[in-house]
């Protein structure tokens, strides 16, 4: 299998530039340098390069978008705020080789013509950020970037910015917000980035692993990037895989890999020989896929659309047949609730109340009707919010319930308990508040004692 | 220009146009929290979510500006939206306190009106009171603002106003998710001279006025149009009362003058207008003579101002006084037997009558009619106050007639009360119409007692020339007549035929015979095509349902 990112990921001291240079790196830059940036955004867009973050755009066609007016300055934005649960492959490539990433916000920089970029690296990662400044600095100290890059006339200051660890800052327009020093509250589109981002000005925001990709497009050409992959789907993509599997970790596989392969081959299959129950393939946002599912699915944006759920920024989380859904469910749902950034009403308030409705479930205090109350919450939130994180914390609720429906169900009370304490006593029904003592409505219901009682 | 169709009406509107904008230009409501028409649109209520023919999702109203032939649905016609929104509105009440019965907002509460909206409100509670998330509550923000975290619904109407608008960006969202509150750094007082504001701005009872706070149910209250008083800005006010009481003054919208805002030092003028010790009955020799009737007031004032001799006749005007009060003061001056001197001025006020004193609305002349004096003359050659007060020392001034208001906001200079007192004391024939009993006023031969500022009817010049109308809220206190009528008496004593006292004939006299108002006709008048916002009377239920927020 050809390896696009991680070439030189186990080369020990890849981080020291002599070592990377010594195999290859800054050889793509050289080369983009050469190029005009409408030349470069050519061949980027011939390579079929897609966003590696989880939206999968055509990463050519964005940087199209940007046309400054005269004298305007263009920002380029690395984002490195991985913060999706289950994914791991950023930190994976900052660590291991931050010469490549420098490299590809070198090349994409010069691709939209800015003469500043930011990495914005969560605030979790201060450990790496300090080994990825010193190997920035090591590439300005021998005129790679900074000044006059490998001696042209282009000129790149790239800043390493570290978050203070909020999911939001991820989305592009709360990370700009965030960089700009405000509270990361996302901003509503049109505008978009490319025309009023940061500090008002156009600007494109890339995934760390979408600028890795870069160096090998420029260096073996976007044919040969092209021919890796699908049709649709070229390259490969870095998945991480966590859970109950016996060997986790990162691992780059050719877009168009079977699914259940990659488990069996890079992970060694689930763990202590066990049966698969479900995976979730691209970080908590998207669909989980049940085992029968995920069989026919490759590792493509395409095959996994056809499944019904995406593959998101390849963050994979394998249950196996012991897992505790419900239970699941309830933690993701937990960390969309405390990651609402509280902005936008249908996802600050939708999200909280998703969670506490699983909370109260997985306690056993179910009541009749939760399932459908999460349903119509979540219902309430999609396609209602400023940005994705609200629709994000509806794919797992709508899928896991679909799906794992009777793991719910098992957990909602006996359908002759009439429903919480409050609406029995205060608000119950009209006609029992008007029938005479000895009443059948109220005789039904046990005025005294917890709720819990009935059961 | 685009045209645009909302609810299956159309209208054409400037490029850049919002769909909430064009839609209340139409006259379709469409429910919002966070949109402000003064304010830039932020879009995170989500609460005015409308149908756009061709785009894949709900629209937020207040951030998409209209496209040439757009079709719009607002949730009245468009199930989809009406949904949605009411989807939003049970999201803004999960963890809502549902404290109205003790609410200062109830009345005047968005959530409240939109709630009770058969389209998209009504909605059925899922929610265990005992599961709500609690926030801090009664959070002291200083002299004019209480803050209720718990009621807040996160608009950020008051953020931005603070941050954007007068600039002192005192308040901030603190943690995540439903956890969200509104926080001034440190929960210290807030030092915006334009705080008042934000009770206003607030669609709900989180931020409530500590002046108005639990003193009136909003139902109970009156309202009446006027203009404030408090400097020469002329900012639109509309004053609230309750049984001939000021319970609160709160802006109205005028883009040209004030936007939607007002100071708070205008904000509560009234209560300088209305406290203190007001003169209550006429009073000679600074004491009061006993059963005196006005009849036998004018007749005695008359005399005083009369009975002069060769010397001439001092008339002071004040530039808190109204156009139409000026003008009978002027009729009366020029109607005396022998020489006069007219004038209004007490110390700077022409030199300071556009200097601002800050960035947004205040300005240094504390008067709200300086420019209408001038344009009615009185500003004559021989000088104001103390010019006549040198006159008056060389025993050149028979009789003095002085209109006086103290000023609403601030105190009267040192300067100007001690120049009033030693004028009045070397004119031995003086009458002064006032308001108040002030010390410096103490040695008039007569003070007659005439309306404050909200208890008579007529109109403003402000310092940019615009002409504004402001009009009775309440009975004056005592005796008290207009300043007009009063005036209208002693024109009466002199020439023997009443003029007319009525501030809309008044006023077409001066359209007449002013070369500034030229053509102008009161009902027309600035302050009458001001709005409230959102509009009056616009929403569903009850006539005063939505007004003044």
């Amino acid at each position: 299998m050809t390896n696009v990112l991680t070439r030189h990921i186990e080369q020990r001291d890849q981080a020291r530039l002599a070592v990377a240079l010594r195999g290859g790196a800054y050889e793509g830059l050289r080369r983009a340098l050469k190029l005009s940036p409408a030349e470069l955004i050519a061949e980027v867009t011939a390579s079929g390069l897609r966003g590696r973050g989880g939206a999968g755009f055509p990463t050519g066609r964005k940087w199209s978008f940007i046309h400054p007016q005269p004298g305007q300055p263009v920002y380029l934005l690395c984002n490195a705020d991985e913060s999706e649960p289950g994914t791991f492959k950023d930190h994976y490539l900052l660590k291991h080789d931050p010469h490549l990433v420098l490299e590809g916000i070198a090349i994409a920089a010069h691709a939209i013509g800015a003469a500043k970029a930011y990495l914005y690296m969560r605030g979790e990662y201060a450990s790496i950020a300090r080994d990825v400044q010193a190997a920035l600095q090591e590439a300005s100290a021998a005129g790679i970037l900074g000044d006059h890059c490998l001696g042209t006339d282009f000129s790149l200051q790239i800043e390493i910015q570290l978050g203070a660890g909020a999911y939001i800052c991820g989305e592009e327009t709360g990370l700009i917000q965030s960089l700009e020093g405000k509270r990361a509250y996302p901003r509503v589109r049109p505008p978009f980035p490319a025309v009023h981002g940061f500090v008002d000005q156009p600007t494109v925001v890339n995934n760390v692993e979408t600028l890795a990709n870069l160096s090998y497009i420029l260096v073996e050409g976007a044919q040969a990037f092209a021919a890796l992959g699908t049709d649709r789907s070229t390259g490969t993509k870095l998945i991480c895989i966590s859970g109950a599997v016996a060997r986790p970790g990162v691992y780059e596989v050719e877009m168009g890999y079977p699914l259940l392969e990659a488990l069996r081959r890079e992970a060694a299959g689930v763990r202590l020989g066990r049966r698969l129950k479900a995976i979730i393939p691209g970080g908590t946002s998207v669909p989980v896929l049940t085992a029968e599912e995920a069989a026919p699915v490759m590792i493509d944006y395409e095959s996994m659309q056809a499944a019904g759920t995406m593959l998101g920024s390849g963050g994979m989380i394998v249950f196996d047949e012991t897992a505790d859904m419900p239970k699941a469910l309830l933690r993701i749902a937990e960390f969309y609730a405390h990651e609402s950034c509280g902005e936008c009403t249908p996802c600050r308030e939708g999200t909280g109340w998703m969670a506490w409705v699983l909370r109260r479930l997985v306690a056993g205090e179910g009541r009749p009707g939760d399932l459908e109350l999460l349903l119509r919450v979540g219902g309430n939130i999609e396609g209602r919010t400023i940005c994705g994180l609200g629709d994000a914390s509806v794919q797992p609720v709508r899928s896991f319930l679909q799906k794992f429906r009777p793991e719910f169900e098992a957990l909602l009370p006996p359908a002759r308990d009439a429903g919480p304490e409050w609406q029995r006593h205060g608000h119950g029904p009209r006609t029992a508040r008007h029938g005479a003592p000895g009443d059948e409505a109220l005789r039904s219901e046990p005025v005294d004692g917890p709720p819990d009682a009935a059961l | 220009m685009p045209m645009v169709t909302i609810d299956g009406r159309q209208i054409e509107v400037e490029p850049g146009t919002s769909i909430i904008q064009a839609a209340d230009r139409l006259g379709v409501e469409i429910p919002r929290f966070c949109y402000h028409p003064d304010l830039r649109p932020e879009g995170n209520c989500r609460m005015c979510l409308v149908e756009v023919d061709g785009f894949a999702r709900l629209a937020v109203a207040c951030a998409t500006p209209v496209a040439d032939g757009m079709v719009v649905r607002s949730p009245h016609t468009s199930p989809q939206a009406s949904q949605a929104v009411n989807g939003v509105l049970e999201f803004l009440l999960v963890n809502h306190p549902l404290d109205c019965p003790i609410c200062d907002q109830a009345g005047e509460c968005s959530l409240q009106d939109f709630y009770m909206h058969p389209d998209y409100g009504l909605h059925k509670s899922h929610v265990d009171p005992a599961e709500k998330v609690h926030k801090r509550k009664r959070i002291d923000l200083g002299p004019r603002i209480v803050l209720d975290a718990e009621r807040c619904v996160m608009c950020s109407r008051c953020v931005r106003f603070s941050a954007d608008v007068s600039g002192k960006a005192e308040l901030q969202f603190i943690q995540r998710g439903n956890h969200v509150e509104l926080m001034a750094f440190e929960d210290r007082a807030l030092e915006d001279p334009y705080a008042g504001n934000l009770a206003d701005v607030c669609p709900v009872g989180a931020l409530t006025s500590r002046d108005f706070r639990f003193k009136r149910r909003v139902w109970h209250l009156e309202h009446t149009n006027s203009v404030c008083a408090g400097c020469s800005t002329g900012c639109n006010v509309r004053i609230d009362h309750f049984q001939n009481h000021i319970e609160r003054v709160v802006p109205r919208r005028n883009p040209s003058v004030n936007s939607s805002w007002i100071c708070d030092e205008g904000r509560l003028s009234w209560q300088a207008a209305q406290g203190g010790e007001r003169l209550t009955q006429p009073a000679s020799g600074g004491g009061y003579p006993p059963e005196i009737r006005w009849s036998e007031a004018v007749k005695a004032a008359h005399e005083l101002l009369t009975d002069r001799g060769e010397r001439p006749l001092a008339v002071l005007g004040s530039a808190s006084a109204t156009n139409e009060t000026l003008l009978l003061l002027r009729r009366y001056a020029e109607q005396a037997h022998s020489e006069h001197w007219l004038d209004f001025r007490l110390a700077e006020e022409v030199q300071l009558v556009g200097e601002r004193e800050d960035q947004l609305l205040r300005r240094r002349d504390k008067h709200p009619n300086t420019l209408g004096a001038v344009y009615l003359g009185l500003a004559g050659a021989r000088g104001g106050l103390p010019a006549m007060l040198e006159a008056a020392q060389t025993g050149e001034i028979g009789a003095l007639l002085l209109v006086y208001y103290p000023p609403l906001v601030g105190e009267e200079s040192a300067g100007v009360a001690e120049g009033i007192a030693r004028l009045l004391a070397n004119v031995p024939r003086s009458v002064v119409l006032t308001t108040h009993r002030l010390p410096y006023l103490q040695g008039a031969a007569l003070q007659l007692p005439v309306a404050a500022w909200s208890e008579e009817e007529g109109t403003y010049t402000n310092f940019a020339g615009t002409v504004q109308v402001v009009e009775r809220a309440i009975i004056p206190p005592g005796m008290s007549r207009p300043a007009t009528a009063v005036l209208a008496d002693l024109v009466e004593h002199q020439v023997y035929r009443r003029p007319d006292a009525d501030a809309e004939r008044l006023f077409a006299e001066l359209a007449r015979t002013v070369p500034a108002y030229q053509g102008m006709d009161y009902a027309m008048l600035d302050s009458r095509t001001a709005t409230t916002y959102p509009p009056e009377g616009r929403m569903h239920y009850g006539q005063e349902g939505f007004a003044g927020r």
